[in-house]
């Protein structure tokens, strides 16, 4: 055990100040407990992993100054958590021009179209898939004029585009109004909407504004349904709201494999009653790496060895299903095929890096509570 | 950490031409320009889109600085009524203004997604020597400015300038074109900001709105305050000094027990944040203060009656 002391050191960059800082503690919070549980396991080959966590201050160009020093410094063999889309781009020449594997939860398309070398890995849907998933479900419901409402936010106008798009494919119509955040009332922009005469309406927002547009919906009188998101629609929202208001909300939840029993494991070792879906993310970044490298079974642990391992341990229809770190290291030490699903889903990554098969859950307000309606 | 090293003083040396460049405007002109981060990002977007379409790299920071001092010089003929507070919240929106622009101009900027891939220069050629080439590239162009700068800043203009800075009054008395003085600084201020941001992006291939936000101007606000504010050395200084704090900060909290990486973070901010209040504090003409600058010809006397403007009677 000669290589027994030295440190894999794997390194975390996420948003723990400014705008985009909203889960940063639970972020790191994961990252650590997935270190540990790797550590509890014997390591990577006997060698134990470190996470070392810099913050991007929601700043792609202070998160490149962080990911220099990540790359240059501590010479990790990759980085997870990147979160917002700008950062990601900022960071991901930095990461595929040093060999360097990059896990990320940014949703934008444009990040897995640069010339990556299969260096990125991304564990998110992307903006199109959620727009597309979001928009078929609407047509699902037999509406046939959408109208978007959603906050100025880096996709709002993309998924007007997509979901758009599909209405018309569809012999519908769709248009979409993009409005300011933090205002006391939406009343014209609900106006313009309802004079449209949509039958369905997709709540493009977060919590607080969310809320301000369904109850000037409900005061409208809008009787048509409502699709949002699960940043926009879930139970935090319904809480804070009349029932009335709320009541029929559809929301499309991405991933977070809530029933698996890694995500049970993790949020009770974090001591919470749910986590968000980007946490998860993390913890899977850090667990990739290490199953990674353990099935490479390389001399000196690398970025390149990382990029080539990860689809041997996270996909394919032989390995046997596995959701717990320990339990995978272990199996990949007595040399037998695994498939690892996370607390954050299956991590099925298609040839350009981008998550397969994510699942969404399809969920309604009833009567003040969310309720499932489906998982596709 | 060779690599590290480079990277974080070619971006030093950007912070420095920035910094140069509000020296300029605000030190020696007296205009406090918030949005430097807005002319900062038009001359990334510039270079970037020109090369893009097949410009040349030298002739794309050339246009970038080209742009910005163009822009510079027509907001500040617009905001001509406009002093102190008034020029420095109107500067603010300008910038984010811009940043606006480039958010939702998609079919020129690419929205929020950014413009990745921006062409470096010599880049294959050098391979190992580029970090080598361009850290040496953005301090030659660091020096060239600091230079230029001194000259311009002895010569009867920079005189102008400082009585402009001092009393708008007494310089159109003295009959000094004031406009056109302040358009002058302000346009050069921002010639600085726009050639650094073209230097910043063909340097790290990727820029988009969220780079171009006010945390930048408050770090070289931050630099040239520490620096003094005035003073050409004192803006390369300052830039040094917070590029240490910021970078430095990183390796000195992994050595405090006991806080979430949410507290280190934050600690980190707060570090720059308490930087600030103390310098203005304990010495708020920076290390290198005003100086009192006399005119050449008859400055080695040094007597009070040599420079003392002679009493007119009423």
């Amino acid at each position: 055990m000669a290589q027994g002391t030295q440190s894999i050191k794997i390194g975390i960059v996420i948003p723990l100040t400014g705008a985009t800082s909203q889960f940063g503690a639970t972020m790191s919070a994961a990252a650590k407990i997935a270190a540990s549980d790797i550590n509890a396991a014997g390591g990577v080959a006997g060698r134990p992993v470190e996470v070392v966590i810099e913050d991007d201050q929601s700043n792609p160009e202070a998160a490149v100054r962080a990911t220099r020093k990540l790359i240059d410094v501590d010479k990790v063999v990759s980085i997870g958590g990147s979160y917002a889309s700008a950062v990601t781009s900022a960071i991901a020449p930095l990461c595929y021009e040093s060999k360097t594997a990059l896990f990320t939860s940014s949703g934008a398309d444009s990040i897995t179209k640069t010339p990556h070398n299969g260096y990125i890995f991304r564990t998110s849907p992307t903006v199109t898939l959620q727009g597309t998933r979001v928009g078929r479900y609407a047509l699902e419901l037999g509406a046939k004029k959408m109208f978007f409402l959603g906050p100025q936010t880096p996709f709002a106008q993309a998924y007007i585009d997509i979901i758009s798009k599909l209405f018309k494919e569809a012999g519908g119509a769709g248009q979409g109004l993009i409005y300011e955040d933090k205002r006391a009332s939406y009343r014209t922009e609900v106006d313009q909407a309802l004079r449209t005469n949509p039958d369905v309406i997709v709540l493009g927002g977060y919590v607080p504004d969310t809320s301000v547009v369904l109850k000037d919906l409900y005061r409208a009188g809008f009787g048509g349904k409502k699709v949002g998101f699960s940043f926009g629609v879930n139970q935090v929202l319904a809480d804070g709201i009349p029932q009335e208001v709320s009541e029929g909300t559809a929301s499309l939840v991405p991933s977070a494999s809530e029933e698996s029993p890694a995500y049970r494991t993790l949020i009770g070792k974090l001591g919470r009653p749910a986590l968000d879906s980007y946490s998860c993310q993390v913890y899977d970044h850090v667990v990739l790496t290490a199953l990674a490298l353990a099935y490479a079974a390389a001399s000196s642990p690398s970025g390149t060895a990382v990029r080539d391992s990860v689809r041997a341990i996270s996909q394919g229809g032989k390995g046997e299903k596995v959701s717990d770190v320990a339990q995978g290291l272990k199996m990949i030490a007595d040399k037998k095929p695994i498939n690892y699903d996370g607390p954050s889903g299956p991590l099925e990554f298609a040839s350009n890096g981008d998550v397969e098969g994510v699942f969404f859950r399809y969920e309604q307000v009833q009567q003040g509570k969310m309720a499932l309606l489906k998982v596709a | 950490m060779t690599s590290y090293l480079l990277f974080i003083g070619t971006i030093t040396a950007i912070y420095a031409l920035l910094s140069l460049g509000l020296v300029v405007s605000w030190g020696q002109a007296g205009m406090v320009n918030l949005g430097l981060v807005g002319f900062f990002g038009l001359g990334a977007y510039c270079s970037a889109l020109l090369t893009y379409i097949g410009a040349p790299i030298g002739f794309g920071w050339l246009a970038g600085a080209a742009l910005a001092a163009a822009i510079g010089v027509a907001f500040c003929l617009l905001t001509r009524t406009l002093r102190g507070d008034y020029l420095a919240i109107v500067t603010l929106g300008f910038g984010e203004g811009l940043r606006l622009v480039e958010l939702n101009e998609r079919w020129l900027t690419g929205g929020s997604d950014g413009i990745s891939g921006i062409r470096p220069p010599l880049k294959e050629a050098l391979s190992d020597l580029y970090p080598w080439f361009y850290f040496t590239l953005a301090w030659a162009v660091v020096a060239l400015a600091a230079w230029a700068l001194s000259r311009i800043l002895a010569s009867p203009f920079g005189r102008a300038l400082r009585a402009v800075r001092d009393d708008e009054k007494v310089a159109a008395v003295a009959g000094k074109n004031v406009l056109r003085l302040k358009c002058q600084a302000f346009g050069i201020g921002a010639a600085l900001f726009g050639f650094a941001g073209a230097l910043y992006a063909h340097f790290t291939s990727y820029i988009s709105p969220d780079n171009f936000v006010i945390q930048l101007t408050i770090y070289i606000f931050l630099a040239v305050t520490a620096g003094g504010y005035s003073r050409l050395v004192g803006a390369i200084f300052g830039s040094l000094a917070v590029m240490t704090i910021l970078e430095s900060s990183r390796f000195a909290a992994e050595f405090i027990p006991g806080l979430s990486a949410v507290q280190i973070a934050s600690l980190r901010e707060f570090t720059i944040a308490v930087a600030l209040i103390m310098i203005m504090q304990l010495r708020p003409q920076g290390v290198f203060g005003l100086r009192n600058e006399r005119a050449g010809a008859n400055a080695s006397d040094g007597a009070p009656h040599a420079t003392a403007v002679p009493a007119t009677p009423n």
